[in-house]
């Protein structure tokens, strides 16, 4: 049971209450009694002196003392009186009730004259009243009536005692009804608080009695209705979190059966590059049975390549990086480095940081299949160019000698003769010039499906930009003189020099030259070239048929040539920009076009300059796509 | 009497070639032929050829080393060497160059390319 602190609270109140209460009416009726007295006792003294004083004087005139002594002995008697005594008018006591003698300090008490005085005097260390009374104005004698003030206290001592007695006995009483009554209300709410006490300790079970219907009752009553909503709250929320929690856990399973369960390798790792997650698809790839990895740092467990690729993905969050790698039992694998962050919201639209997230994909077929491409495009083009060139030398062999010695030999009389002589020249030429295209065909086939698969060597190398152009200009002067079209140079400064391969720079220029030419029928083609922002723009302008708009996008991708194929006679291998594209992309620049309709055509490509090339990311690296920043992107037309 | 090699394992390149550079035997070059690498080191020792049109892969023995016995083992510098290569990649251009090739020809040629070739060795040379 509860000690009830309103019990003791409310007993200790009375107790005070009482305690004060008792001491100040002890004190006031104590004075008051004792004035009471003190009046009582001087008027009886009074009384007493006057009466002895009337009866004394025949006796003292006569001198008969055993008369005074036997009518003071009868006053001596009187409750209060202490003693009394008579003086003559020469201050000598005729008559006293002393005993055994008369006390010196009595000697000491001065006659009051004429008049009744009262003294309070000490006599033999105890406090008296002295009253005195003259017997005929003092001139016969006077009489002393001393009153005890000792008797006084004592009156006032026991009535004190008796009231203190009887405020005791209110307060033992109050007491005992405080506890009956305190009890009757802090057992009930004691009940309710240990009630409470469950309540909050989620024992909903827990009841409490309801005996009356006061206020108390009314509030447990309350608390019982609130104690079953309370219940019926928790049963739901704890339903809810069952339920929530259940499929919590069902998602998360499902979650990590698909994690367990892919075919690429997984890897999660936090801020600070300690790996958080993996799968069994990278255990097994990476070799990593064994150890337990979770927790321990991407340096220490992963090779140097693929903790480098997840530090770079924590630096450049914005980037996505792929990086190839070597797996277990000679495999190869694609590692793909993204960031990890959460879900945007107003406070934070770039989602905070989590880490970074590494699947890699396992890519030997792909990379079989790729060398197997490689392989069948390379000997097919081997074995077209073998036959090809038979063809192309036998026929020119056979125009030549036509021309050179058949024709002057045959007489050109007739008409037809002459005109299938014509023909069959013109015929041939077509064999001819149709057979280098096909030969193209196969050259740039051979050279795109090379730099695809990444087999090409690239001799990187300071370059001027003026030779390149110069020798672009000389190698197309000739398709240019053919159709009368102008070719105009315009750099602007001085260029710095770039790194790049110089055959294969050359290569894009004659690419976009020629295309130029082949666009154009009249007006002219300006090459252009300047150094800005730390790249050099180089771009061929012509005033030729332009490119639709819808066409924009397709003019980057393999066999895509502007205009029908069928009523428009194709005039290239439709190889040319996806190649020169390849080719600037290796650079790490970046080529677009923008063209009219009918006022011609531009197309720029851009080359870093050494010092700013890519910045921090080397693209020499084996496997890294440093990209293009996004800003970038909108120029480059991607096939 | 100036000579000229052709080594091909493909007589109709063979052929090809002979007939290119026939105008040339007005002139009173010879022309010679071989079909695999070994005949060719047999015939570039007997008839010391003034120019040799070689191709690259044939059966036997390539024309690489074909090229490099010539000009590293025999020390027959005066042989000028013109290399086929079907490939026409930097690789082969570069294995070309170390076996000692005075030049090389990419497959598919224009005729008048080896018949401007040839000319241009002969008339360089005091004899012709």
């Amino acid at each position: 049971m509860i000690k009830s602190r309103l019990f003791t609270k409310t007993i200790l109140t009375i107790i005070v209450l009482f305690a004060v209460i008792s001491v100040t009416m002890a004190l006031s009726s104590g004075w008051n009694l004792y004035n009471d007295l003190i009046q009582e006792y001087t008027s009886k003294g009074t009384a007493i002196a006057r009466s002895v004083a009337g009866s004394s004087v025949e006796i003292l005139l006569n001198r008969d003392a055993s008369m005074i002594q036997a009518t003071i002995d009868q006053f001596a008697e009187i409750a209060g009186v202490s003693y009394v005594y008579v003086v003559d008018a020469q201050r000598e006591i005729v008559s006293h009730t002393f005993v055994p003698t008369i006390p010196d300090e009595i000697l000491r008490i001065a006659d009051p004259g004429r008049e009744s005085a009262i003294k309070d005097v000490v006599i033999g260390g105890r406090d008296y009243i002295d009253i005195s009374s003259p017997i005929v104005a003092g001139a016969v004698g006077h009489v002393h009536v001393g009153m005890d003030k000792s008797m006084i206290r004592m009156q006032i001592g026991r009535a004190i005692a008796r009231q203190l007695g009887a405020i005791l006995a209110i307060l033992l009483v109050s007491v005992a009804v405080a506890y009956i009554l305190v009890n009757k209300i802090s057992q009930p709410l004691n009940k309710l608080t240990e009630y409470g006490r469950k309540l909050a300790a989620r024992d909903f079970s827990a009841t409490v009695e309801i005996k009356y219907e006061d206020e108390i009752g009314l509030l447990a009553r309350t608390m019982q209705s609130m104690a079953k909503e309370l219940q019926k709250a928790f049963e739901g929320y704890e339903e809810a979190i069952k339920e929530a929690t259940a499929e919590l856990q069902e998602t998360l399973a499902y979650l990590t059966n698909i994690i367990d369960n892919m075919a690429d390798g997984l890897l999660a790792t936090d801020t600070s590059g300690k790996i958080t997650r993996v799968n069994p698809t990278l255990i097994d790839m990476l070799g990593l049975h064994g150890s337990n990895i979770i927790g321990r740092d991407c340096s220490e467990v992963l090779d140097t390549e693929l903790a480098g690729l997840e530090k770079k993905s924590r630096r450049f969050p914005e980037r996505t990086l792929t990086l190839d790698i070597d797996l277990t039992r000679g495999r190869t694998g694609k590692a793909v480095a993204t960031s990890l962050h959460t879900q945007p919201t107003p406070e934070t639209p770039e989602g905070t940081s989590m880490g970074s997230i590494i699947l890699v994909r396992d890519i030997t077929a792909e990379k079989e299949t790729d060398r197997m491409k490689t392989d069948f495009i390379s000997t097919v083009s081997h074995e077209l160019r073998t036959p090809m060139t038979s063809v192309l030398g036998y026929t020119a062999i056979t125009r030549k000698k036509l021309q050179e010695i058949l024709f002057p030999r045959i007489a050109l009389k007739d008409g037809r003769v002459e005109k299938t002589m014509r023909q069959v020249i013109q015929n041939l030429g077509i064999v001819i010039s149709e057979g280098e295209r096909l030969t193209n065909l196969i050259n740039d086939l051979l050279d795109i499906s090379k730099m695809e698969a990444g087999q090409l060597e690239w001799k990187m190398q300071p370059l001027s930009v003026d030779d390149i152009i110069d020798i672009a200009m000389d190698a197309t002067s000739t398709l240019f003189e053919q159709k009368g079209l102008q070719l105009k140079r315009e750099i602007t400064g001085t260029i710095p020099e770039i790194v790049g391969d110089r055959d294969r720079l050359v290569q894009v220029m004659i690419n976009l030259l020629s295309n130029a030419v082949k666009f154009t029928e009249k007006g002219l083609v300006t090459c252009r070239a300047a150094a800005d922002l730390g790249e050099v723009v180089i771009s061929v302008t012509d005033t030729g048929i332009g490119i639709p708009r819808t066409e924009l996008d397709n003019i980057f991708k393999k066999f895509k040539q502007v205009g029908d194929t069928l009523t428009d006679r194709p005039k290239g291998t439709g190889l040319g920009l996806p190649i020169s594209k390849q080719i600037i992309v290796q650079h790490g620049g970046r080529i677009w076009v923008e063209s009219e309709v009918g006022r011609g055509t531009t197309v720029s490509f851009t080359i870093p300059l050494p010092s700013t090339r890519h910045g921090e990311v080397d693209a020499s690296q084996r496997g890294w796509d440093v990209g293009m920043p996004e800003s970038d992107q909108r120029h480059s037309q991607t096939a | 009497m100036p000579k000229i090699l052709i080594v091909d394992d493909e007589p109709l390149m063979r052929n090809l070639i002979e007939q290119t550079l026939g105008a040339l035997e007005d002139c009173g070059v010879e022309l010679l032929a071989a079909q695999d690498g070994i005949s060719a080191v047999e015939t570039i020792i007997r008839e010391k050829p003034d120019i040799v049109f070689l191709d690259v892969m044939m059966p036997k023995m390539n024309g690489f080393e074909v090229c490099s016995i010539t000009k590293k083992d025999l020390g027959l510098s005066t042989v000028h060497i013109i290399m086929l290569t079907a490939k026409g990649q930097e690789f082969d251009k570069q294995k070309a160059k170390e076996a000692g090739a005075d030049g090389y020809i990419t497959k598919p040629f224009k005729v008048d390319e080896i018949y401007d070739k040839a000319l241009e060795i002969l008339r360089l040379r005091p004899a012709v």
